[in-house]
C-alpha cells in the first residue's frame, strides 16, 4: 500500500506537482513555540559586556543587540548600525543607527547609548574590549541616530567586533553614574535583542520571551527560548532524545554521540555557524626549557603527529588538518594561506628521528632519547584520548611520555602562571581578526605571567612581532593579507606549537526549528529568524 | 514534663557544644581548600578563553585574592560569625542566597531518599531476617548486593535509558518541565514525576546498607533472652517480632542514618550531576572546580550544620525507641 506521503513524494521526484517548500515556508514562518537549548556550563553571569565566558554570549546575543551581524564571508552587515562609512585614513568610523529600536523598558535607543557603551563600558571593562578598541580615542554623537569613531590609529579588526555577542550595546541610562561592575542590572538585563529576559532559576534554567517591540518587523518568530544547563554529557543526548532539549552547541553533545543521535529521525547536526571561533587543537611547547628550546625538536614533533589519525579516531572525523596559526577559515579575506612549511607528510616518523638525530639526542640503550612531561588540557575526554596518542606517537621517535591530567585551575596556573610544564596539549581560538586572537599568542607583548590562553610557549620573535603590528594598522585587505601570509611562514618555520588540526564544533538540533544556524556565529546569534515549522 | 525539660536542655547543651566544632571544621575547610592550586579569577578568565593583564589584576582585586591569606581568614571568620557567607563571584551572588534557593531541591531529594532507603530497607531487612537462608532471604539479599555494588551513576543512567527514552514514562532530568512553566498542584505533580528517578537511583545503594544492616540486626535479637522469654510467655512470632525484636534492632538503623547523613550529601552529588537536579551537591560540585572558595566553604558549612543538627536528632530518637538510654 502507498501512503499518501509516499505517493506525493513521487509526484514530487517526478515533477509532476511543485511540493510547498522551503523557500516558501521561510518567506512566511508561524509565530510560536519555544525551544529549550543546552548552554554548558551554567553561566556564572549574564553581564556579557564584563564577561566573554562563552556560555554567557549564548543566551546574551538573544537579548543585546550590536551595531552589526556578520555573514559567511565574514563581512559586517547592518544591525543596529544601518550603514557606514569609513575614511580614507581608517581613523574615523561613522555609524548611522536605526532611528526604531527601543529597549526592553520601553526606553529608545540612541547614539548616547552607543557613546556611553563603547566608552565606558566596553574600552574599560570587557576582557577582550580593553585590548580591541585600544586605538579608540572618542566616539562623537552629532545627533541621536549618527556615531563617529575617532582612532588614533587605524584598527581594521575593529569592525570584526561588532556583534551583540562580541560587544553588546545596554543602555546609558540604567548604567551611567553607577557602579558598572556591579550593576544591578547585570543579571537583569535590559537590551534591545529579539527576546526579553524572564527569569533565571540557579541550577536550573533561563527564560527568554518574544519582544513584541523587537524592531525587526514580524520577528521574532518563537514566543520563548529557555536555556538549561545539563552537566552530565550521557543525560545531555539523552535529553535530545526525548526531545527535551532541542539544540545543543558547542560539544553539549559529546562527538562520540553526535552519530547515534542524528541517525534518529528528527534530530540532525551541522558544523556550521563556528567560522568566527576557528579553535585550533594544538601542542604547546614550553620553549624556555630543554630540549623544547631547540627549533629542531619542535619541529621533529611535530613531523611525529598524524594529524588525520587523530582526527578520524580520537575527534569522530570533526575537524581539519591545520597547516599553522591562523584557520582557514580566513581564506575568505585572503588572511589564510597554505604556503607554508609542511609538516604534515607521510613519512613524519622518519624525518622525526633524523632531525632529533641531529640534535644530538641519542637513543640510549632501551631505544629512548629523552622523557617528558605530557601535560593534557582537562577539557573533556577527547583530550585524555589525544594525550594517549600523543605519548605514543613520541614513543616511536624514542621520547618516553608520562601523561599529567589535572582540573582546570591547577592546569591554567601550571601553564600560565608557574610556566612549569613541558609540552602540553591546548586549544585556542583564532576568533573574528588574527589582531584578536592570533596576536595574544604569538606576541612578546602577550607574555604575560598570570593571565590565562596568551603566549605560554614564551616563543616569539622580533620579525613576527613587527608583521603583527602592521598588519594590526594596515587598511589596505591586500597588503595586509600579505604581511599575515608573511607571518604565518615564519611562525611555522619556528613552530613554538604543533598545529594538529582545525577542530570542528558541532551542533546538534531537533529538525522541526528553522534558520537556527544562519550565521558564522552560530549559538552566539539572536534567533530572531528561528521558527517551528508547522 | 520533667522529661520534655530535660530533652530541651539536653538539646540546648548540644547546641552550644556543637559552636567550638563547627568553628573547627570552618577553620580546616579554609585552610584544606586553600591547599588547591588556582584560584577563581584563573577559572573565570579561563572559561572566557581569553583575558588581558588588566582584567587578571582587577579579577584578584575583586575577588580579594591580593590579600595575604590571614586577612582572607579573618574576613572569612567574620563572615561566619555573622551568618553572612560572603559573596560568591563566579554566580555573582551572596553565597547564602544561593544556598537558600538550592537546599530545598536537595533536602526534598534526601528526606525521599532517607524515607524511601529507611522503609524498604527494615521491610526487606525484616523479611529476609526472620526467615534467614530461605528462597525469600537469598534473593533479598543477592538484590541488596547488587545494588549496594553498582556504581551510582551508572544506575541513574540505565534508568534513564529504561524509563525515559525506551518507555518515555518519565523525564530525563531537571526538576520542571522547563517549557511548560505549571503552577499549583500540576508543578507539584511535575516535580513529583522529576524525582522518581534521582531518588530511586539514590536510595537503591543505602537501602541495600539498612538490608544488611537491618538483616544482620535482626538475627542478633532472635537469639536475645528476651525473645527466648516472651516466647515461653506465649507470644505469637508476630508479636515478638513486632513488639520486641523490630525495636530493639532498629538501634542500628537509626545510628547509621546519623551517619550516612553525610554520606548522602556526597552521593547527591553523582545523581544531582547525572539527573540535573539543581540541589546543593551539584552547587560544591561547580564551586569546586570553579574554585569558587566562598561558595564551596559555604555549602561545607551548611552541610556542617545539617549533620550536628541530624545527629542530635538521632540521639533524641535513641531514648524514645530505648527509654533505657538517658540523656545526658
Amino acid at each position: 500500500m502507498t501512503s499518501r506521503r509516499d505517493f506525493l513524494q513521487t509526484l514530487a521526484a517526478s515533477g509532476t506537482i511543485l511540493l510547498p517548500g522551503h523557500a516558501l515556508a521561510q518567506a512566511n514562518p508561524k509565530q510560536g513555540g519555544t525551544l529549550v537549548m543546552d548552554v554548558l556550563p551554567e553561566p556564572p553571569t549574564l553581564a556579557s559586556y564584563l564577561s566573554t565566558s562563552g556560555p554567557i554570549g549564548q543566551v546574551s546575543a538573544k537579548f543585546y543587540d550590536g551595531l552589526c551581524e556578520y555573514d559567511f564571508n565574514l563581512k559586517p552587515i547592518p544591525s543596529l548600525a544601518t550603514s557606514w562609512t569609513t575614511s580614507p585614513d581608517g581613523k574615523t568610523i561613522a555609524f548611522k543607527l536605526r532611528d526604531d529600536v527601543k529597549f526592553h523598558d520601553g526606553s529608545p535607543f540612541s547614539s548616547a547609548d552607543v557613546q556611553f557603551t563603547f566608552m565606558e563600558v566596553l574600552k574599560k571593562f570587557h576582557p577582550r574590549g580593553i585590548n580591541t578598541f585600544r586605538s579608540l580615542q572618542a566616539v562623537d554623537v552629532p545627533d541621536a541616530h549618527t556615531v563617529v569613531f575617532r582612532l588614533d590609529t587605524p584598527a581594521p579588526y575593529m569592525m570584526m567586533a561588532l556583534s551583540g555577542y562580541e560587544s553588546p550595546i545596554v543602555p546609558k541610562k540604567l548604567f551611567a553614574g553607577t557602579d558598572i561592575q556591579n550593576s544591578k542590572y547585570a543579571n537583569n538585563p535590559v537590551g534591545t535583542g529579539p527576546f526579553k529576559f524572564v527569569e533565571w532559576q540557579r541550577g536550573q534554567y533561563m527564560r527568554f520571551d518574544r519582544n513584541p517591540g523587537y524592531w525587526r518587523p514580524g520577528q521574532p518568530h518563537l514566543d520563548r527560548i529557555v536555556a538549561r544547563f545539563i552537566g552530565d554529557a550521557q543525560t545531555r543526548s539523552a535529553a535530545m532524545q526525548t526531545q527535551e532539549i532541542n539544540y545543543g552547541a558547542f560539544g553539549a553533545i559529546p562527538y562520540f554521540d553526535v552519530a547515534r543521535l542524528t541517525k534518529i529521525p528528527g534530530i540532525a547536526s551541522t558544523t556550521k555557524g563556528y567560522e568566527m571561533q576557528s579553535p585550533i587543537v594544538q601542542l604547546d611547547f614550553n620553549t624556555r626549557v630543554k630540549p623544547f628550546d631547540d627549533v629542531r625538536v619542535r619541529r621533529a614533533i611535530s613531523y611525529a603527529i598524524d594529524r588525520k589519525f587523530v582526527i578520524d579516531n580520537v575527534w569522530f572525523g570533526f575537524g581539519k588538518p591545520a597547516t599553522g596559526p591562523i584557520s582557514s577559515n580566513f581564506s575568505p579575506s585572503g588572511i589564510y594561506t597554505s604556503d607554508v612549511h609542511n609538516y604534515n607528510v607521510p613519512n613524519g616518523t622518519d624525518v622525526a628521528n633524523k632531525l632529533l638525530d641531529e640534535a644530538g639526542y641519542k637513543r640510549n640503550a632501551d631505544g629512548t632519547r629523552f622523557e617528558i612531561v605530557h601535560d593534557v588540557t582537562p577539557y573533556g575526554d577527547e583530550w585524555q584520548r589525544f594525550g594517549e596518542y600523543v605519548k605514543q606517537a613520541l614513543a616511536k621517535i624514542g621520547i618516553k611520555a608520562t601523561i599529567r591530567y589535572e582540573d582546570v585551575p591547577t592546569w591554567l596556573r601550571r601553564i600560565y602562571t608557574d610556566y612549569d610544564f613541558q609540552l602540553t596539549s591546548n586549544w585556542l581560538q583564532n576568533l573574528a581578526d588574527p589582531v584578536i586572537g592570533i596576536d595574544r599568542e604569538y606576541s612578546s607583548w602577550s607574555i604575560k605571567k598570570g593571565t590565562v590562553f596568551v603566549n605560554a610557549t614564551g616563543w616569539s620573535s622580533p620579525e613576527t612581532d613587527k608583521l603583527m603590528k602592521d598588519a594590526a594598522v594596515e587598511i589596505d585587505p591586500k597588503k595586509r593579507a600579505d604581511l599575515y601570509h608573511q607571518f604565518q611562514k615564519l611562525v611555522v618555520d619556528a613552530a613554538p606549537l604543533v598545529w594538529v588540526f582545525e577542530l570542528q564544533f558541532v551542533t546538534v538540533y531537533d529538525t522541526k526549528f528553522k534558520d537556527l544556524v544562519v550565521s558564522p556565529l552560530g549559538t552566539y546569534s539572536p534567533f530572531n529568524a528561528v521558527y517551528v515549522e508547522s | 514534663m520533667s522529661v520534655a525539660r530535660d530533652r530541651a536542655r539536653y538539646i540546648g547543651w548540644r547546641l552550644a557544644q556543637a559552636v567550638p566544632t563547627l568553628l573547627l571544621i570552618v577553620t580546616l575547610n579554609f585552610l584544606l581548600v586553600h591547599l588547591a592550586p588556582g584560584n577563581a579569577a584563573d577559572v573565570l578568565a579561563g572559561e572566557a578563553g581569553s583575558a588581558t593583564p588588566q582584567y587578571m589584576a582587577f579579577l584578584r582585586h575583586e575577588f580579594g585574592l591580593d590579600q595575604p591569606l590571614y586577612v582572607q581568614y579573618l574576613d572569612y571568620l567574620r563572615n561566619v560569625v555573622s551568618l553572612d557567607l560572603g559573596y560568591s563571584f563566579r554566580e555573582g551572588m551572596p553565597v547564602r542566597d544561593l544556598i537558600a534557593t538550592r537546599l530545598g531541591p536537595t533536602l526534598l531529594l534526601m528526606g525521599t531518599t532517607i524515607v524511601l532507603s529507611i522503609g524498604l530497607g527494615v521491610l526487606f531487612g525484616l523479611l529476609a531476617g526472620t526467615r534467614p537462608n530461605s528462597l525469600r532471604d537469598n534473593v533479598i539479599s543477592v538484590f541488596a548486593l547488587v545494588s549496594y555494588a553498582t556504581p551510582l551513576f551508572w544506575v541513574g543512567l540505565m534508568l534513564i535509558v529504561l524509563f525515559a527514552i525506551e518507555l518515555r514514562w518519565l523525564p530525563t532530568s531537571g526538576m520542571v518541565n522547563i517549557a511548560a512553566f505549571y503552577t499549583g498542584w500540576a508543578k507539584a505533580g511535575d516535580i513529583a514525576r522529576h524525582l522518581v528517578l534521582p531518588a530511586i537511583t539514590l536510595s537503591l545503594f543505602y537501602m541495600a546498607l539498612y538490608v544488611r544492616l537491618m538483616r544482620a540486626s535482626i538475627l542478633e535479637q532472635r537469639g536475645m533472652d528476651y525473645v527466648v522469654t516472651a516466647r515461653s510467655k506465649g507470644l505469637t512470632e508476630r508479636a515478638i517480632t513486632y513488639r520486641h525484636v523490630l525495636r530493639n534492632a532498629s538501634l542500628p538503623i537509626v545510628t547509621m542514618a546519623g551517619v550516612q547523613i553525610g554520606n548522602l550529601l556526597g552521593g547527591s552529588v553523582v545523581v544531582e550531576t547525572v539527573f540535573g537536579w539543581p540541589g546543593i551537591g551539584l552547587l560544591a560540585y561547580k564551586a569546586l572546580f570553579a574554585r569558587d572558595l566562598n561558595l564551596l566553604l559555604g555549602v561545607f558549612f551548611v552541610a556542617a550544620c545539617l549533620v550536628i543538627v541530624v545527629n542530635i536528632v538521632v540521639d533524641v530518637i535513641y531514648t524514645m525507641l530505648d527509654p533505657r538510654i538517658g540523656l545526658r
